[in-house]
Protein backbone atom coordinates (compact mmCIF):
# COMPACT_ATOMS: atom_id res chain seq x y z
CA UNK A 1 0.00 0.00 0.00
CA UNK A 2 1.48 3.37 -1.51
CA UNK A 3 1.66 5.75 1.63
CA UNK A 4 2.21 9.56 1.81
CA UNK A 5 4.39 10.96 4.57
CA UNK A 6 3.98 14.56 5.82
CA UNK A 7 6.10 16.77 7.39
CA UNK A 8 5.01 16.74 11.41
CA UNK A 9 5.02 19.81 13.40
CA UNK A 10 7.40 18.89 15.34
CA UNK A 11 6.95 21.91 18.09
CA UNK A 12 3.64 24.59 18.25
CA UNK A 13 5.06 27.43 16.61
CA UNK A 14 6.59 25.57 13.67
CA UNK A 15 6.22 27.76 11.17
CA UNK A 16 9.00 26.22 8.13
CA UNK A 17 11.88 23.56 8.89
CA UNK A 18 14.98 23.31 5.80
CA UNK A 19 15.02 19.59 4.71
CA UNK A 20 19.01 19.67 4.79
CA UNK A 21 19.85 15.71 4.15
CA UNK A 22 18.05 12.48 2.90
CA UNK A 23 19.21 9.45 5.10
CA UNK A 24 17.76 6.76 2.94
CA UNK A 25 17.45 6.80 -1.32
CA UNK A 26 14.59 5.58 -3.49
CA UNK A 27 14.31 2.43 -3.69
CA UNK A 28 15.84 1.40 -0.45
CA UNK A 29 13.96 -0.22 2.28
CA UNK A 30 13.41 0.99 5.76
CA UNK A 31 12.30 -0.26 9.09
CA UNK A 32 9.97 1.49 11.63
CA UNK A 33 11.98 3.78 13.84
CA UNK A 34 14.86 4.01 11.55
CA UNK A 35 15.77 8.05 10.38
CA UNK A 36 14.46 8.73 6.94
CA UNK A 37 15.05 12.26 6.42
CA UNK A 38 16.76 15.47 8.44
CA UNK A 39 15.22 18.61 9.28
CA UNK A 40 16.93 21.91 10.20
CA UNK A 41 14.90 23.98 12.83
CA UNK A 42 15.29 26.82 14.94
CA UNK A 43 17.45 24.74 17.58
CA UNK A 44 18.75 21.43 16.16
CA UNK A 45 18.62 19.13 13.22
CA UNK A 46 16.04 16.55 14.31
CA UNK A 47 16.08 13.03 12.21
CA UNK A 48 12.51 11.92 11.33
CA UNK A 49 12.06 8.30 12.12
CA UNK A 50 9.59 6.59 9.57
CA UNK A 51 6.80 5.25 11.70
CA UNK A 52 6.33 1.89 10.04
CA UNK A 53 8.65 -0.46 7.69
CA UNK A 54 8.38 -0.10 3.52
CA UNK A 55 10.15 0.81 0.77
CA UNK A 56 10.60 4.55 0.23
CA UNK A 57 9.15 4.63 -3.16
CA UNK A 58 9.63 8.29 -4.15
CA UNK A 59 11.15 11.60 -2.41
CA UNK A 60 8.85 14.34 -3.13
CA UNK A 61 11.38 17.07 -1.69
CA UNK A 62 14.70 18.10 -2.44
CA UNK A 63 17.55 19.23 -0.37
CA UNK A 64 17.69 22.78 0.62
CA UNK A 65 13.69 22.81 0.57
CA UNK A 66 11.78 25.16 2.93
CA UNK A 67 8.63 22.98 4.17
CA UNK A 68 5.96 23.73 6.20
CA UNK A 69 4.29 21.24 8.61
CA UNK A 70 2.34 18.83 6.98
CA UNK A 71 3.44 19.23 3.51
CA UNK A 72 4.37 16.00 1.55
CA UNK A 73 8.12 14.52 1.87
CA UNK A 74 7.68 11.11 0.57
CA UNK A 75 6.15 8.35 -0.63
CA UNK A 76 6.29 4.88 1.21
CA UNK A 77 5.29 1.09 0.13
CA UNK A 78 3.94 -0.58 3.05
CA UNK A 79 2.96 -4.08 3.04
CA UNK B 1 19.20 29.59 8.84
CA UNK B 2 23.02 29.28 9.91
CA UNK B 3 23.70 25.31 9.56
CA UNK B 4 23.89 24.02 12.74
CA UNK B 5 27.19 22.00 14.04
CA UNK B 6 26.69 17.94 13.41
CA UNK B 7 26.36 17.24 16.63
CA UNK B 8 22.91 19.51 17.53
CA UNK B 9 21.51 16.18 15.85
CA UNK B 10 18.17 14.64 17.81
CA UNK B 11 15.66 11.96 16.60
CA UNK B 12 11.82 12.54 16.73
CA UNK B 13 9.17 9.68 16.21
CA UNK B 14 5.97 11.32 15.54
CA UNK B 15 3.72 8.76 17.15
CA UNK B 16 5.53 8.28 20.48
CA UNK B 17 5.49 11.87 20.46
CA UNK B 18 1.73 12.52 19.84
CA UNK B 19 0.88 9.28 22.68
CA UNK B 20 2.60 11.36 25.40
CA UNK B 21 1.49 14.40 24.27
CA UNK B 22 -2.04 12.99 23.94
CA UNK B 23 -1.73 11.58 27.92
CA UNK B 24 -0.54 14.82 29.05
CA UNK B 25 -3.17 16.67 27.36
CA UNK B 26 -6.15 14.67 28.26
CA UNK B 27 -4.77 15.25 32.17
CA UNK B 28 -4.44 19.19 31.18
CA UNK B 29 -0.48 18.99 32.51
CA UNK B 30 2.12 21.12 30.87
CA UNK B 31 5.23 20.20 30.47
CA UNK B 32 8.97 22.44 29.91
CA UNK B 33 9.64 20.52 27.20
CA UNK B 34 6.96 21.52 25.08
CA UNK B 35 6.76 25.05 26.60
CA UNK B 36 10.56 25.41 26.33
CA UNK B 37 10.82 23.74 22.72
CA UNK B 38 13.52 21.86 24.35
CA UNK B 39 15.45 19.91 21.50
CA UNK B 40 15.38 16.52 23.66
CA UNK B 41 11.90 16.35 23.59
CA UNK B 42 11.09 13.80 20.50
CA UNK B 43 13.79 11.49 22.70
CA UNK B 44 12.00 11.88 25.91
CA UNK B 45 9.11 11.35 24.67
CA UNK B 46 10.17 8.51 23.16
CA UNK B 47 11.21 6.92 26.64
CA UNK B 48 7.90 7.97 28.17
CA UNK B 49 9.57 10.86 30.09
CA UNK B 50 8.64 13.87 30.55
CA UNK B 51 9.22 16.93 32.87
CA UNK B 52 6.17 18.32 34.17
CA UNK B 53 5.57 22.10 34.56
CA UNK B 54 3.41 23.02 37.29
CA UNK B 55 1.60 26.22 38.64
CA UNK B 56 0.39 27.01 34.44
CA UNK B 57 2.53 27.92 31.39
CA UNK B 58 2.65 31.96 31.82
CA UNK B 59 5.75 33.45 33.74
CA UNK B 60 5.57 36.45 35.53
CA UNK B 61 9.40 37.22 34.36
CA UNK B 62 10.57 38.07 30.79
CA UNK B 63 14.26 35.96 30.95
CA UNK B 64 15.92 36.97 27.23
CA UNK B 65 17.19 32.87 26.86
CA UNK B 66 14.00 30.90 28.00
CA UNK B 67 10.87 30.02 25.48
CA UNK B 68 8.59 30.39 28.20
CA UNK B 69 5.35 32.90 27.76
CA UNK B 70 5.51 35.91 29.97
CA UNK B 71 2.22 36.94 30.87
CA UNK B 72 -0.64 37.07 33.54
CA UNK B 73 -0.89 33.48 35.34
CA UNK B 74 -4.13 31.75 36.44
CA UNK B 75 -4.76 30.49 39.79
CA UNK B 76 -2.57 27.24 40.48
CA UNK B 77 -5.09 24.14 39.31
CA UNK B 78 -5.93 22.23 42.59
CA UNK B 79 -6.93 19.17 40.52
CA UNK B 80 -3.21 19.43 39.57
CA UNK B 81 -1.59 17.33 42.27
CA UNK B 82 -3.80 14.32 41.37
CA UNK B 83 -3.51 14.58 37.73
CA UNK B 84 0.47 14.78 38.06
CA UNK B 85 0.63 12.11 40.09
CA UNK B 86 -1.95 10.03 37.06
CA UNK B 87 0.53 10.61 34.83
CA UNK B 88 3.74 9.28 36.65
CA UNK B 89 1.19 6.30 37.41
CA UNK B 90 0.46 6.21 33.98
CA UNK B 91 3.71 6.65 32.64
CA UNK B 92 5.54 4.13 34.92
CA UNK B 93 8.34 7.31 36.11
CA UNK B 94 10.63 5.98 38.24
CA UNK B 95 12.43 9.73 38.79
CA UNK B 96 9.77 12.47 37.79
CA UNK B 97 11.31 16.43 37.40
CA UNK B 98 8.75 19.30 38.20
CA UNK B 99 9.38 22.72 38.11
CA UNK B 100 7.21 26.02 37.24
CA UNK B 101 7.21 29.39 35.50
CA UNK B 102 8.05 31.97 38.49
CA UNK B 103 4.92 32.86 40.18
CA UNK B 104 5.91 36.46 41.51
CA UNK B 105 2.29 37.07 41.77
CA UNK B 106 1.83 33.82 44.64
CA UNK B 107 3.11 34.78 47.72
CA UNK B 108 4.77 32.14 48.80
CA UNK B 109 5.40 31.71 44.86
CA UNK B 110 4.25 28.30 44.31
CA UNK B 111 5.78 26.79 46.97
CA UNK B 112 2.52 24.95 48.61
CA UNK B 113 1.73 24.07 45.31
CA UNK B 114 5.18 22.30 44.80
CA UNK B 115 4.24 20.40 47.93
CA UNK B 116 0.93 19.45 47.13
CA UNK B 117 2.15 17.60 44.15
CA UNK B 118 4.87 16.13 45.68
CA UNK B 119 2.64 15.01 48.58
CA UNK B 120 0.37 13.46 45.68
CA UNK B 121 3.17 11.56 43.86
CA UNK B 122 4.36 10.02 47.10
CA UNK B 123 0.67 8.57 48.00
CA UNK B 124 0.01 7.08 44.38
CA UNK B 125 3.87 6.02 43.47
CA UNK B 126 5.69 5.59 46.68
CA UNK B 127 8.73 4.32 45.09
CA UNK B 128 9.42 7.20 42.77
CA UNK B 129 11.76 9.69 43.50
CA UNK B 130 11.10 13.76 43.14
CA UNK B 131 13.45 16.13 41.98
CA UNK B 132 12.15 20.01 42.27
CA UNK B 133 13.50 22.34 40.16
CA UNK B 134 12.50 25.26 41.67
CA UNK B 135 12.67 29.23 40.82
CA UNK B 136 14.30 31.42 43.16
CA UNK B 137 10.78 32.00 44.99
CA UNK B 138 12.16 35.87 45.43
CA UNK B 139 14.49 34.47 47.91
CA UNK B 140 11.45 33.93 50.06
CA UNK B 141 13.25 31.60 53.30
CA UNK B 142 9.45 30.69 54.53
CA UNK B 143 8.59 29.89 51.00
CA UNK B 144 12.00 27.43 50.60
CA UNK B 145 11.00 25.97 53.93
CA UNK B 146 7.59 24.54 52.86
CA UNK B 147 9.63 23.20 49.51
CA UNK B 148 12.67 21.48 51.75
CA UNK B 149 9.72 20.15 54.05
CA UNK B 150 8.10 18.61 51.47
CA UNK B 151 11.84 16.16 51.23
CA UNK B 152 12.42 16.15 47.18
CA UNK B 153 15.30 13.83 46.81
CA UNK B 154 16.97 16.92 44.48
CA UNK B 155 16.21 20.52 45.03
CA UNK B 156 17.48 21.97 41.37
CA UNK B 157 17.53 25.76 40.83
CA UNK B 158 19.43 27.00 37.86
CA UNK B 159 21.80 29.86 38.01
CA UNK B 160 21.46 29.93 34.12
CA UNK B 161 24.80 31.87 33.58
CA UNK B 162 27.89 33.58 34.54
CA UNK B 163 27.85 36.55 36.97
CA UNK B 164 28.57 38.99 34.62
CA UNK B 165 25.99 38.07 31.78
CA UNK B 166 23.14 38.03 34.85
CA UNK B 167 21.47 41.33 33.90
CA UNK B 168 21.42 41.05 29.67
CA UNK B 169 19.62 37.40 30.25
CA UNK B 170 17.94 37.09 33.68
CA UNK B 171 16.59 40.69 34.48
CA UNK B 172 14.63 40.17 37.20
CA UNK B 173 16.64 37.63 38.56
CA UNK B 174 19.78 38.02 40.98
CA UNK B 175 23.18 35.75 40.74
CA UNK B 176 23.04 36.54 44.24
CA UNK B 177 20.06 35.34 44.96
CA UNK B 178 19.84 32.66 43.42
CA UNK B 179 23.36 31.14 45.44
CA UNK B 180 21.45 32.08 48.51
CA UNK B 181 18.85 29.78 47.74
CA UNK B 182 20.75 27.13 46.63
CA UNK B 183 22.98 27.42 50.41
CA UNK B 184 20.30 28.01 52.64
CA UNK B 185 18.18 24.67 50.91
CA UNK B 186 21.22 22.75 52.08
CA UNK B 187 22.03 24.14 54.85
CA UNK B 188 18.45 23.53 55.97
CA UNK B 189 18.49 19.87 54.81
CA UNK B 190 22.44 18.74 54.53
CA UNK B 191 21.29 15.84 53.53
CA UNK B 192 18.99 17.16 50.20
CA UNK B 193 20.91 16.98 46.96
CA UNK B 194 21.03 20.23 45.48
CA UNK B 195 21.85 20.90 41.70
CA UNK B 196 22.69 23.73 39.66
CA UNK B 197 23.10 23.86 35.83
CA UNK B 198 24.10 26.56 33.43
CA UNK B 199 24.08 27.50 29.49
CA UNK B 200 27.32 28.01 27.25
CA UNK B 201 27.43 30.38 24.29
CA UNK B 202 25.57 33.50 25.79
CA UNK B 203 29.11 35.60 25.35
CA UNK B 204 30.78 33.84 28.82
CA UNK B 205 34.55 33.43 29.17
CA UNK B 206 36.47 30.68 30.29
CA UNK B 207 37.29 32.51 33.59
CA UNK B 208 33.76 33.79 34.26
CA UNK B 209 33.12 30.12 33.72
CA UNK B 210 35.26 29.65 36.51
CA UNK B 211 34.04 31.85 38.53
CA UNK B 212 30.75 30.20 38.45
CA UNK B 213 31.74 26.98 39.19
CA UNK B 214 34.03 28.28 42.18
CA UNK B 215 30.76 30.46 43.27
CA UNK B 216 28.30 27.26 43.13
CA UNK B 217 30.78 24.30 44.90
CA UNK B 218 30.71 26.79 47.63
CA UNK B 219 27.13 26.60 48.14
CA UNK B 220 26.89 23.24 48.10
CA UNK B 221 25.73 22.12 45.07
CA UNK B 222 26.42 18.23 44.26
CA UNK B 223 24.88 17.97 40.84
CA UNK B 224 25.77 20.21 37.82
CA UNK B 225 24.26 20.74 34.49
CA UNK B 226 25.73 22.67 31.82
CA UNK B 227 24.64 22.56 27.91
CA UNK B 228 24.53 24.89 24.84
CA UNK B 229 22.16 27.83 24.87
CA UNK B 230 20.38 27.71 21.76
CA UNK B 231 18.15 31.01 20.64
CA UNK B 232 14.88 30.35 20.70
CA UNK B 233 14.10 33.31 18.34
CA UNK B 234 15.45 35.64 16.88
CA UNK B 235 13.82 37.93 19.52
CA UNK B 236 15.95 36.13 22.35
CA UNK B 237 19.29 37.20 23.56
CA UNK B 238 21.76 36.23 20.52
CA UNK B 239 23.47 33.18 19.93
CA UNK B 240 27.51 34.06 20.81
CA UNK B 241 29.31 30.26 19.67
CA UNK B 242 28.28 27.06 19.12
CA UNK B 243 30.88 24.96 22.13
CA UNK B 244 31.99 22.18 20.78
CA UNK B 245 31.80 18.34 22.49
CA UNK B 246 35.64 18.67 23.39
CA UNK B 247 35.08 22.08 25.18
CA UNK B 248 31.96 20.51 26.87
CA UNK B 249 34.25 17.34 27.96
CA UNK B 250 36.87 20.19 29.77
CA UNK B 251 34.11 21.86 31.36
CA UNK B 252 33.25 18.47 33.05
CA UNK B 253 36.89 17.65 33.63
CA UNK B 254 37.50 20.76 35.65
CA UNK B 255 34.27 21.07 37.19
CA UNK B 256 34.83 17.39 38.70
CA UNK B 257 38.29 18.34 39.57
CA UNK B 258 36.78 21.18 41.67
CA UNK B 259 34.61 18.65 43.84
CA UNK B 260 30.95 18.33 42.33
CA UNK B 261 29.56 15.12 43.18
CA UNK B 262 27.82 14.27 39.18
CA UNK B 263 28.40 16.90 36.14
CA UNK B 264 26.20 16.18 32.99
CA UNK B 265 27.83 18.90 30.56
CA UNK B 266 27.14 17.98 26.63
CA UNK B 267 25.52 20.54 24.43
CA UNK B 268 22.27 18.72 24.49
CA UNK B 269 22.37 18.36 28.38
CA UNK B 270 19.66 20.21 30.43
CA UNK B 271 18.45 20.40 33.32
CA UNK B 272 16.21 17.48 33.65
CA UNK B 273 17.58 15.50 30.76
CA UNK B 274 17.96 11.69 31.82
CA UNK B 275 18.14 13.81 35.75
CA UNK B 276 17.76 10.28 36.93
CA UNK B 277 21.04 9.21 36.03
CA UNK B 278 22.60 11.97 38.53
CA UNK B 279 20.57 10.72 41.12
CA UNK B 280 21.31 6.93 40.80
CA UNK B 281 25.48 8.19 40.48
CA UNK B 282 25.03 10.22 43.56
CA UNK B 283 22.88 8.53 46.00
CA UNK B 284 22.18 5.68 47.60
CA UNK B 285 18.59 5.02 46.69
CA UNK B 286 18.23 1.72 48.06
Amino acid sequence: MEKQLTLPRLREEMSSGVLCAWLKEEGEAVEAGEPLYEIETDKVVNQIEASEAGVLKRQLCEEGDELAPGAPVALLETE
Amino acid sequence: MERKPKWLRVRYNQEAVEEVARLLGELKLNTVCKEANCPNLGECYRKHTATFMILGSRCTRNCRFCNVIPGHPLPPDPEEPENVAAAVERLGLRHVVLTCPTRDDLTDGGAAHFAAVLEAIRSRCPGTTVETLISDMQGNTAALDVIVAARPEVLNHNVETVRALQGAVRPQADYRRSLDVLRYCKKKEPALLTKTGFMVGLGETEEQIEELLDDVLAVGVDILTIGQYLQPSPEHHPLARYASPEDFARYRDMALAKGFRHVASAPLARSSYRAWEALEEVHDLH
